[in-house]
């Protein structure tokens, strides 16, 4: 709790500091911030055209598979996005953490928050190949988009909690950037973003395993809302926002324990 | 104004870092879980080690020492930047530092952003920043550089906004590591001048330097350091005397440290009926070396009488260091008929506002009869040192203004709050 009050009482300058990461992403291109609706656009282009003429993946249901990959890949982009610039975000701030009194919470706050703002503007794109898809009746319209909103929640716990444990370690020990790239190769593979877990014929190991992913339960939820407009049963939820609440309540406690020596290890 | 520092046995102890530890890697955290325990204490390297201090509202205490005394983990200790390892640091009011060549700037971002986050940091609210941006703006003097990211600034830009913004802030704690070395003797000149006027609002200051005239005429006090510990502390020339004296010798003695008022019969005589204790310039009721040109001060003279007199005069006489005459005055010139001198105390010449150009000033004082038989006549009583945005020739500088009708100017921004013109149409 004491993080979100240190977070509360500095909102302003949060509010500054994420203002100007975007800046910072934005500004160096002619485009502007059109930058952040070209980039989703294009990724779905290219899966568009590389999973319907190139690759045709075999896919229950028949719906569009560039539309399911894109709907999962999505929230994966905003907590891989986040905790990859999260391993470097103290070590990057390091000048104002040595010279000025400032808390360390700032930064990891700073690094979920841009990269939420980012995902929510991808999200009109989204919206967007929702309705063009559905208008040419490749796809029902999934009226339970707006539910995203509260699949967001689980989603952002966990990567808040993934990105301050992960920022402080990474102080603390240099090879954590490299050991995070790994692990979030790992993590995508085992997640259910490209492929579904429904009706996935592999051992029955493999799909124990699977689904003992914590990540499971948040895709699911976010692309059950997002492109197959249905609700998620209830398990899945309480699932998906037990996840988020234990990795939250794990990363602020990592962060607590390593807090005091950021700065002298930055 | 209410900055105090209060340092209970305060220990600091870093670990070490880079090839003596093992445990900068995950991997070797793991495979050196054995010898972590057995090796904590020679991993440890005491940065400081029971220091007691105490820092009251409106002092300005300097911290010397060599290389690694110290000094610098001491001051990053007070503002909060690092925590003690054992022992307490209260400290309260608002505190901004200068640490390391400039406060803390990103970069990657522009000056002027990085000002507003400083800012925020340290406490300010946007607007209030908004409002001072001008004022930072100017004081930094970076010209088109204050819109360009930090990164491509020369080490002299970076000290002039991080000193711009660390002073906009109205701390009530200023903690200064040797930033002042950095800059141009111009800009020197302007943080110097307003140094002292923070000084003379009652901020608190430490102050790291290596630059012993600065300490004697900036700290009340100082503390010398030296491997962690505290070697001696006390009235600032008196410390900067002994540290001198120890750098020069290499040696440690460990004898009391001297005054450094110098008693030799050419610089004070007299027949020690009335005696002279100490001349202290006092800026805003508190003691000081530094006084800003053009404010209020006076000169304070505490006396002891060992035998009792009715021919008395009490005077001051003000130079330059290369002997210029600047100013003398005296009770006698003042109209005051002596009575009776028989009891101490204290007597003090109160200046409305010393109109004096910036430099350094000697300050005789003397206690004498009327034809001038001397009880105490100390030359070179008092050093102080006058600061000034602008650097003005000569002695005198009162305060004035151009008028003109013909010319057409452009002023600099450096100047414009020292100088004002009055253009007539």
């Amino acid at each position: 709790m004491t993080v979100i009050r240190i977070l509360w009482r500095h909102r302003a300058l949060i509010a500054v500091l994420v203002r100007r990461d975007l800046d910072a992403r934005y500004r160096a291109s002619v485009l502007g911030f059109f930058w952040s609706l070209i980039n989703p656009l294009l990724l779905l282009a290219v899966y568009a055209v590389v999973f319907t003429y190139i690759f045709n993946p075999r896919f229950p249901g028949g719906d569009p598979y560039p539309l399911f990959l894109f709907s999962g890949l999505l929230p994966w982009l905003f907590f891989s996005g986040a905790v990859l610039d999260g391993s470097a975000t103290l070590i990057d701030n390091g000048p104002l953490l040595a010279k000025v009194m400032c808390p360390p919470e700032l930064f990891p706050a700073v690094t979920v928050l841009s990269h939420l703002i980012h995902h929510l503007l991808a999200l009109p794109v989204l919206f967007l190949a929702m309705v063009v898809s559905s208008a040419a009746g490749l796809h029902s319209f999934p009226w339970t988009f707006p539910l995203i909103v509260v699949a967001l929640v689980p989603w952002l716990l966990t990567t808040g909690g993934a990105v301050f444990a992960i920022s402080v370690l990474s102080v603390h020990y240099r090879d954590m950037r490299d050991l995070v790239g790994h692990l979030l190769n790992l993590l995508f593979f085992s997640s259910p973003i490209i492929y579904s877990l429904e009706g996935l014929q592999v051992p029955v190991i493999l799909h124990r395993i699977l689904t003992l992913n914590p990540l499971a339960s948040l895709v699911t939820v976010y692309r059950d809302a997002a492109f197959a407009g249905r609700v998620s049963p209830p398990q899945l939820w309480l699932t998906a926002f037990v996840v988020g609440g234990v990795s939250w309540w794990l990363g602020t406690r990592v962060f607590a324990a390593y807090r005091e020596t950021v700065v002298e290890a930055v | 104004m209410k900055g105090s520092i209060r340092f209970s046995n305060v220990r600091k102890a870093f670990r070490w870092r880079g090839s003596r530890s093992p445990h900068e890697t995950i991997k070797g955290a793991f495979f050196h879980r054995k010898t972590r325990r057995r090796r904590t204490s020679r991993e440890q390297f005491v940065a400081l080690d029971g220091i007691d201090l105490e820092v009251t509202t409106g002092e300005a205490v300097a911290l010397i020492g060599p290389n690694g005394s110290g000094k610098s983990t001491l001051l990053k200790l007070i503002g909060g930047i690092l925590k003690p390892t054992s022992g307490t640091v209260e400290v309260t009011g608002r505190v901004t530092a200068l640490i390391e060549v400039g406060a803390g700037f990103h970069p990657e971002i522009s000056g002027r952003e990085n000002v507003v986050i400083n800012g925020m940091l340290l406490g300010l609210g946007r607007r209030e920043i908004e409002e001072r941006m001008q004022e930072i703006v100017d004081f930094a003097d970076i010209g088109p550089f204050i819109d360009q990211p930090v990164k491509i600034y020369s080490s002299g830009m970076y000290v002039r906004l991080g000193f711009a913004v660390a002073v906009a802030a109205d701390p009530d704690i200023l903690l200064i590591d040797e930033v002042l070395a950095v800059g141009d003797e111009a800009f020197t000149r302007r943080c110097l001048d307003r140094l002292a006027r923070m000084r003379q609002r009652g901020v608190t200051m430490v102050l790291v330097s290596h630059d012993l005239d600065l300490v004697t005429s900036f700290a009340d006090r100082a503390l010398y350091l030296d491997r962690g510990g505290i070697v001696t502390e006390g009235p600032a020339d008196a410390v900067a005397a002994r540290y001198r004296s120890d750098a020069a010798g290499g040696s440690r003695r460990d004898d009391p440290p001297q005054p450094a008022r110098e008693d030799d019969d050419k610089t004070r005589w007299g027949n020690g009926n009335v005696e002279i204790d100490t001349v202290e310039l006092l800026v805003g009721g508190k003691r000081s070396r530094l006084v800003a040109g053009g404010s209020p001060c006076s000169l304070r003279i505490r006396y002891s009488v060992n035998e009792p007199m009715e021919d008395f005069v009490f005077g001051v006489a003000w130079h330059r260091s290369d002997g210029t005459q600047v100013s003398g005055h005296n009770t006698d010139l003042a109209g005051f008929e002596p009575l009776r001198l028989a009891t101490d105390g204290e007597v003090c010449c109160e200046y409305d506002s010393l109109q004096l150009a910036p430099g350094e000033y000697l300050v005789d004082v003397a206690i004498h009869a009327r034809n001038g038989l001397a009880y105490d006549y100390w030359c070179d009583a008092l050093k102080v040192r006058v600061t000034s945005e602008v650097e003005w020739p000569g002695v005198w500088s009162p305060p004035h203004r151009w008028r003109s009708t013909g010319p057409e100017w452009r002023i600099g921004d450096e100047f414009r709050r020292a100088t004002s013109i009055e253009h007539d149409e």
